[in-house]
């Protein structure tokens, strides 16, 4: 673009050769090697990758064709996997919305309790859903008890990380408007800033309820409940033929979810 | 707002009609309850609940655990997850390049984007620990290789849309110019598309390999290695004191990682240390939550 600005015939000047491509390179090859080597990784090598994809096909036939008479002992798993769904997302997304609200800037009120916060969220964001699920399923035994519980961690963690940093960047005129006509702080959030932001939650809200339509067909795997639980059973057994229709359904479930949520965000946005 | 703005000076603006919003706040309402008053829960479970908690908190950080001379194992295991994450990564980085430019309307042609981007699509509903289960632990056996695979495979689906979508951002300038010097349509791709997505497109690769860290975690669960397995046998055995152990390495490596991560994503971007506001640009795939933003596709991380 600079080059437009050159005068006529010379050409712009090469940019000067940086160190830091080799480098990046180098390190990314040497990572590579380390994770992929029989002594210090994982013993990954494309040679044995091609022998496996080629017996594999074998097994793969077997999930051939579906099998469709299977198909209504799904319906109750399923619709617990909903459920779970369902309660995980009302009551996570709802205790995330005081939770954001603390861990912004903003609308903190005060310095502590906004690193505190900050803190506790992104030590929870650390952890997968699923691992929530096995402790809470060696606490509490398996079921839905615990899918729920891990499920709702989780849906703090998202909506809160989103909706904070979404009230980073409110508009600050209501804000003022607010304080000049003697607001407090409560009431500042209430009027000034959860009115800019709800869209934006609600939006935050749906999402992580169509994550958790997908995480509750996996926790379920660990023992609690749903969806999940039957995929274990039926691995267990090689009913291969099983499988497919399960996961035909999850497909099919996880895309009418993912178009209702679109449409509503539309409607919101 | 606007409303306020535009409006003669005499009278309040009228309120919004409130029907819409009872009748939505009134399904959710009735959704919700259906969930909570037909959901399968003993709930005479509950008030054990918070006590069964405090206990399994209490025995795995305070009393029993954490074991510390678990330390050097418990880091092990979680170096294993991280090895799994890279390859996956790479995997899934050299497959989703090429459907990427395929799947970018302005570069393949509508019919073959539209494909690829239902393929995409299919790929990112079926979660990796399904194509890891159903997939590849028959194919392959348990351990960490069927992990690196499914992970790689996933990888694909959200990497191929984002990389689709950048392409389909890009400068039409630099295309003509190369065309006009005479680029055979490779040439065209290399020096006309390459250079102006490569940036972005490697951060969206660093953006997936935190995601796949806790993918990874996620895997062993279900018998493909790394850190999960031992996380799952040592609650078995009850091993609480080592559990709370893998749960604080796994805390620790996972936050260290995205900060790294985080900090040469903004690097590639931006070109220097300014730091970078918003939560779409931190988190890519959230892009789709963006006012305005086509959110055509289904499918998420």
């Amino acid at each position: 673009m600079t080059a437009a600005t050159a005068s006529r015939g010379v050409r712009p000047s090469r940019p000067r050769r940086s160190l830091m491509g080799p480098i990046a390179l180098l390190v990314f090859l040497a990572i590579t090697w380390w994770a992929a080597s029989d002594e210090f990784g994982i013993d990954f090598d494309v040679p044995r990758l091609l022998t496996n994809l080629t017996r594999g096909a074998s097994i793969l036939a077997e999930f051939l064709p579906p099998a469709w008479d299977f198909l209504p002992r799904t319906f109750g798993p399923m619709i617990q996997t909903i459920q779970m769904a369902v309660i995980a997302a009302a009551i996570g997304c709802g205790t995330a919305l005081p939770v954001a609200f603390l861990a912004s800037r903003v609308s903190t009120p005060n310095r502590f309790v906004f690193l505190v916060d900050r803190g506790v969220l992104s030590v929870v964001r650390a952890l997968p859903d699923i691992l929530y699920a096995l402790v809470f399923v060696a606490a509490l035994g398996v079921g839905p008890l615990p899918g729920i519980l891990a499920l709702i961690l989780f849906n703090i963690a998202v909506v809160a990380k989103l909706l904070s940093e979404t009230v980073d960047g409110v508009d600050p005129g209501p804000i003022e408007a607010a304080r000049a006509a003697g607001s407090g702080k409560a009431q500042t959030v209430r009027w000034a800033i959860f009115p800019q932001v709800l869209p934006n939650y609600v939006a935050y809200s749906l999402y992580a309820f169509e994550l958790n339509i997908r995480a509750s067909a996996v926790i379920g795997i660990v023992g609690a409940g749903g969806i999940g639980n039957l995929i274990n059973a039926e691995r267990r057994f090689f009913n291969y033929d099983n499988l497919t229709v399960i996961l035909i359904e999850i497909f099919v479930l996880v895309f009418v979810v993912e178009m209702i949520s679109i449409f509503l965000r539309r409607r919101l946005v | 707002m606007t409303a306020g703005a535009t409006q003669p000076k005499e009278g309040r603006p009228k309120r919004p009609a409130p029907t819409t919003k009872r009748i939505f706040t009134l399904i959710f309402v009735a959704i919700v309850a259906w969930a909570v008053l037909t959901i399968d829960v003993r709930l005479e479970r509950l008030p054990d609940m918070p006590a069964a908690l405090a206990n399994i908190f209490d025995r795995m950080f305070l009393r029993d655990g954490p074991e510390w001379s678990y330390l050097p194992d418990a880091v092990g295991y979680m170096i294993e997850s991280v090895q799994i994450a890279w390859l996956g990564t790479i995997i899934g980085a050299i497959l989703s390049l090429p459907l990427g430019f395929f799947g970018a309307k302005n570069v393949s042609s509508g019919l073959i984007s539209n494909i690829v981007r239902q393929i995409l699509n299919g790929i990112r509903a079926i979660p990796e620990v399904l194509v890891a289960v159903v997939v590849f632990i028959p194919m392959v056996g348990l351990g960490a290789y069927p992990g690196t695979l499914a992970i790689g495979v996933h990888s694909v689906g959200t990497l191929g849309k984002l990389s689709a979508e950048v392409i389909e951002g890009i400068d039409p300038g630099p295309v003509e110019a190369a065309r006009a010097a005479g680029g055979r349509p490779l040439q065209i791709q290399r020096w006309g598309v390459l250079p102006q997505v490569l940036p972005e497109i490697v951060a969206f690769w660093l953006y997936r390999f935190e995601i796949n860290i806790r993918a990874s975690a996620i895997l062993g669960a279900v018998g493909a290695g790394g850190v999960g397995e031992a996380l799952v046998q040592s609650l078995q055995f009850r091993r609480f004191d080592r559990a709370g152990m893998l749960i604080i390495v796994i805390v620790v490596v996972t936050i260290l990682i995205d900060t790294a991560s985080g900090y040469l994503r903004r690097r590639i971007i931006e070109g220097g240390d300014r730091p970078s506001k918003g939560a779409a640009r931190e988190q890519p795939e959230l892009a789709v939550l963006r006012p305005g933003a086509q959110a055509d596709a289904p499918g998420g991380p």
